[in-house]
């Protein structure tokens, strides 16, 4: 729980026909993370091909099964084998006739929709031009020396088309609007006919068909336009009914393509990767957890019965930022990991600060903002949000209940301090031994932190950092002399001769290491080992004081409480519990909302910035998509 | 914000190529020229630098070059001034939307496809593997016309689908993409005042005029349909000239009729190419003013990002020279051509 799973680098050496069914295997082992592995004589980028014939496969099949609707949960059978190469071309071919068969039939579909809206622009505009009192007959004759056009374009384009179509004589009149198309008529010479249908097709141009009945008698359009109604839509039921005769007949082929693509997933996500080979050779190479490679080799000799090579590393020290982190953590930690992956993720070896960051977290936010009624409320809240929120709802929880817990030990209950009498102190009437108790806190939290990054610092290989740098064992040598020396002028202590005899070895030894590491002339070496050594000093000396703000925040709440009250008291009995009611619902929203960033800050810039690095690798296996 | 953008700027104008520094790039051993580039600030190129390196590889880096510094200048940017240089950059993803549709007019497989596409970054807005899946050119745009440049394709594809002619398509994503950038700037011209305006100028009336005498001139098209498919200018070159000059007979009546100062520069220009390059030189020497100015903030960045966008395809033009063997006076009359990033210098 406090670090990454020791794991171990595995290279798999196989059959080149046999790549995909090793990968699926791998899946199926649920813990192996492909990483790249590019050995001289495996010189060929192997799985390539398979990749993009798969993401062929896998583009089709998604838009088929979006178009089919729901085709329910996929369930991959226990032993089934990964298509080759020549079964997903095979599959590819047969998805684009049934993709180019339901595209003609969705269009269609998508045809008769538009001959539909079509229609219903033709009738609106049959009644604008019934009201022009044209001799529409006349107007498109197709002899006369006027060309005339009826018809729709994009409306941000009209004026734009209305300039154009002037150099050529012509004249454009809108006569209606609907959603973003402009209709209109457009009249000029007919010799310079051509120029302006050229003009238009750029333009976005739709001609209205003028059926020839409106030429004649506007009214014998009504019927005309009512028989073609009925004639689209009878299409519209055939084409209907071919649809879902597609359906049915493509449905079990489709399911089989489903299986399929998800079986040949492993492969196409590990030649992401890279998987390589030569010949008849393929080379797959990852990272499994050490615990399980006896069961990874039983796993592979009962597939593959000796066809196959297998290579077993531990990392070198030198290598461990190239490897994931794997961490496991118990059912109740695991909301917590976001808020530290938001940070960062573990690098391989490093301490793991999630259990710590997830107590210090509630305890810091349950003393700032210790109340039994507001913790109640939190609490109460998260978990009826819990659908909504997953299991983020259970930080809420948490958080509310210590909030509840700090709030007995502080006496406070909706701000109200005089109805339970307090198990530990109040903060109003103890501010002092707050402030003294929030920055012992801090002391010991920046302890802890100094002594985890060293250790961090040890683990990675990097002895001298661990021992002589800022925040390594020397800081801490300073710090605690430093922090003895400080307690000894307050009189808390009679230790302030050898507190400051600690406190300036550690910053000498902080000091002759910034000196040694710093590469540059005499007078740069100076000024950055004096500017380095000073920062030491005035960062501890900053990060200490900031757990003040735990003390501050706790009085915060009461004299919160306090002004509500205040006010209250200023009004009627109904305005006096409307005021408290609204009051506490501010001090719930507005102060809870701080109080939790605040102590996310103090736990990222004061903790997790002095012995974290957070730039790890995250674990990301291969896996089988749709199993149930 | 504006101290520290101008502040970002004028240090990056210190990254602005000096004549020396080309001539010192095209003389240089290629063991030396990833240390030259690295020390003439295009860590891009420096890095893996390798004199054989595809063509693609090079303007990918080169345009990475410039999507990384773009981020640094939108950094304290807001409001409108953000938009437009967001905007900026989408003219590289408009470049990979005509690469994904000549692809699949000539049955490109995805993966080469997605190969030759410029990676965006975090200005990328499009689905590329799923477009480049798409089965066929149809489909393609029907995605794209659900995706977030659904204003600039759904005319073009309007257009492709009755003259179904690749150049209609390309012109009218081209003209699509700076109507977008010219109604983008018009707040901006208002805030940042004649700067902006003069730098959008330059830029927009060269696309135009380049545009007008290549398609009414190279292609034959009518006066109306050139006109039609111009961006709308309220420039040196505003709409009512630019029709008067579309209906003219001949590229020199056009040069003739042009209004000064763009008379005089164009006086005597040997061709299509030629009137880029001079527009370009112009547009050049008006952004490196309103650098060196105390311009508003917006219009000194936005004049960098041109002048340095002008630098990298000159030091583009050296690289693909010298890949190509070519002798060093060839190259030197290349490095200011047209044929750069598409959509500034429109290929079609």
């Amino acid at each position: 729980m406090f670090r990454a799973e020791p794991l171990v680098r595995i290279r798999l050496l196989m059959l080149a026909s046999e790549a995909p069914d090793a990968a699926l295997e791998l899946a199926r082992f649920g813990v192996f993370s492909p990483a790249a592995h590019t050995p001289p004589e495996l010189a060929e980028s192997l799985a390539d091909p398979y990749r993009e014939a798969w993401l062929d496969a896998e583009s089709r099949v998604s838009k088929l099964v979006e178009r089919c609707g729901n085709m329910g949960e996929l369930v991959i059978p226990e032993g089934a084998a990964a298509p080759t190469l020549a079964d997903l071309d095979e599959l590819n071919a047969w998805l684009k006739g049934v993709w180019n068969t339901c595209l003609s039939a969705h269009e269609g579909e998508a045809r008769i929709q538009e001959e539909i809206r079509h229609l219903d622009a033709l009738e609106e505009t049959l009644t604008k031009l019934e009201r022009l009192n044209v001799d529409l007959a006349q107007l498109l004759r197709a002899d006369g020396l006027l060309a005339v056009n009826i018809g729709s374009l994009p409306a941000g384009s009209v004026r734009r088309v209305a300039e154009a179509l002037a150099m050529t004589g012509s004249l454009v009149t809108t006569f209606d609007q609907v959603g973003g198309q402009a209709y209109a008529v457009i009249a000029g010479p007919r010799d310079r006919h051509d120029e302006v249908r050229g003009l238009l097709s750029q333009a976005g141009w739709r001609e209205l068909p003028v059926p020839p009945e409106l030429r004649i008698h506007p009214q014998a359009a009504r019927a005309w336009l009512a028989e073609e109604r009925k004639r689209v839509e009878d299409m519209n039921v055939r084409e209907c009914a071919a649809m879902d005769n597609l359906r049915g007949q493509y449905r079990s082929g489709l399911e089989e393509a489903r299986l399929r693509v998800a079986l040949g997933r492993p492969l196409a996500e590990a030649a992401m990767v890279g998987v390589r080979g030569r010949g008849g050779l393929a080379g797959l190479a990852g990272w499994v957890p050490r615990r399980r490679v006896e069961a990874l080799k039983s796993a592979l000799e009962e597939r593959f019965r000796g066809r196959y090579w297998l290579a077993i590393e531990t990392p070198r020290r030198e290598e461990a930022a190239q490897v994931p982190s794997l961490v496991r953590y118990p059912i109740w930690l695991q909301p917590f990991v976001p808020l530290v992956k938001s940070y960062g993720v573990p690098r391989y070896g490093e301490f793991d600060p999630t259990l710590p960051f997830a107590l210090t977290y509630l305890l810091l936010f349950g003393a700032m903002f210790g109340d039994i009624g507001h913790g109640a409320v939190i609490l109460l809240l998260a978990a009826s949000l819990y659908k909504k929120l997953g299991k983020l709802a259970w930080i809420g929880v948490a958080a509310g209940a210590v909030s509840m817990l700090f709030g007995l030990l502080y006496g406070s209950i909706f701000g109200y301090e005089d109805i339970l009498h307090p198990l530990w102190m109040s903060p109003l009437h103890h501010p002092t031994q707050m402030l003294t108790l929030a920055v012992s806190f801090g002391v010991g939290f920046i302890i802890l932190t100094l002594l985890v990054n060293a250790r961090n610092q040890y683990t990675a290989g990097h002895v001298h950092e661990a021992l002589f740098d800022s925040t390594g064992l020397a800081g801490l040598l300073f710090y605690l002399g430093a922090v003895g020396g400080v307690v000894s002028l307050a009189g808390g202590a009679d230790l302030a001769t050898p507190s400051w005899i600690l406190a300036g070895i550690g910053i000498t030894i902080v000091a002759l290491f910034k000196w040694i590491e710093t590469r540059a002339s005499l007078g740069e070496r100076v000024l950055v080992t004096s500017i380095e050594t000073l920062e030491t000093g005035i960062n501890l000396f900053a990060n200490t004081l900031s757990f003040m703000r735990v003390a501050a925040f706790s009085l915060n709440h009461v004299a919160l409480a306090l002004a509500v009250f205040t006010l209250a008291n200023g009004m009627g009995t109904a305005g006096h519990w409307l005021t408290i009611v609204l009051g506490n619902v501010v001090i719930i929203v507005l102060e809870g909302g701080i109080v939790a960033i605040q102590a996310l800050r103090l736990m990222y810039y004061e903790g997790f910035s002095r012995f974290f690095s957070g730039d790890g690798t995250e674990f990301v296996p291969l896996k089988l998509a749709g199993v149930k | 914000m504006t101290a520290y953008l101008n502040t970002r700027v004028s240090l990056y104008s210190g990254r602005l190529w000096q004549p020396a520094d080309f001539d010192a790039v095209l003389a240089i051993p290629d063991a030396e020229m990833a240390d030259a580039l690295g020390s003439r600030g295009l860590p891009q190129l420096s890095a893996g630098f390798d004199r054989h390196q595809d063509h693609r590889s090079l303007e990918q880096r080169i345009i990475a070059e410039l999507l990384d510094e773009t981020t640094v200048l939108i950094r304290p940017l807001t409001g409108a001034a953000r938009a437009f240089l967001l905007y900026w950059t989408v003219r590289f993803e408009v470049s990979n939307v005509k690469t994904l549709l000549r692809g699949k007019m000539t049955g490109e497989r995805p993966a080469a496809l997605i190969h030759r596409l410029t990676p965006m970054g975090a200005f990328g807005r499009l689905d590329v593997q799923d477009l480049a899946h798409a089965e066929d050119l149809a489909e393609l745009l029907r995605r794209l016309e659900a995706g977030p440049y659904a204003g600039i394709v759904r005319q073009a594809r309007r257009a492709f689908e009755e003259g179904q002619d690749p150049f209609i398509l390309d012109a009218a994503l081209d003209r699509g993409y700076y109507e977008g950038l010219a109604r983008r700037a018009q707040p901006l011209e208002n805030e940042a005042g004649a700067s902006f305006r003069r730098l959008m100028g330059t830029l927009i009336d060269r696309i135009n005029l380049v545009w007008m005498l290549r398609y009414r001139f190279n292609y034959n098209l009518p006066p109306a349909q050139v006109y039609y498919l111009l961006v709308a200018s309220r420039y040196n070159l505003p709409s009512s000239r630019l029709r008067e000059l579309a209906a003219l007979g001949s590229a020199e009546a056009v040069l003739d009729a042009l209004p000064e100062p763009l008379r005089g520069i164009l006086r005597d220009a040997a061709g299509i190419a030629d009137v880029f390059a001079r527009m370009e030189m112009n547009g050049a020497e008006v952004a490196a003013k309103v650098l060196h100015s105390g311009a508003p903030a917006i219009s000194r960045a936005f004049a960098y990002l041109i002048l340095r966008e002008r630098d990298l395809r000159s030091v583009r033009a050296i690289l693909r020279g010298r890949h190509l063997d070519l002798p060093t006076e060839d190259i030197r009359l290349a490095m200011f051509q047209p044929e750069a990033f598409p959509a500034v210098a429109p290929t079609h």
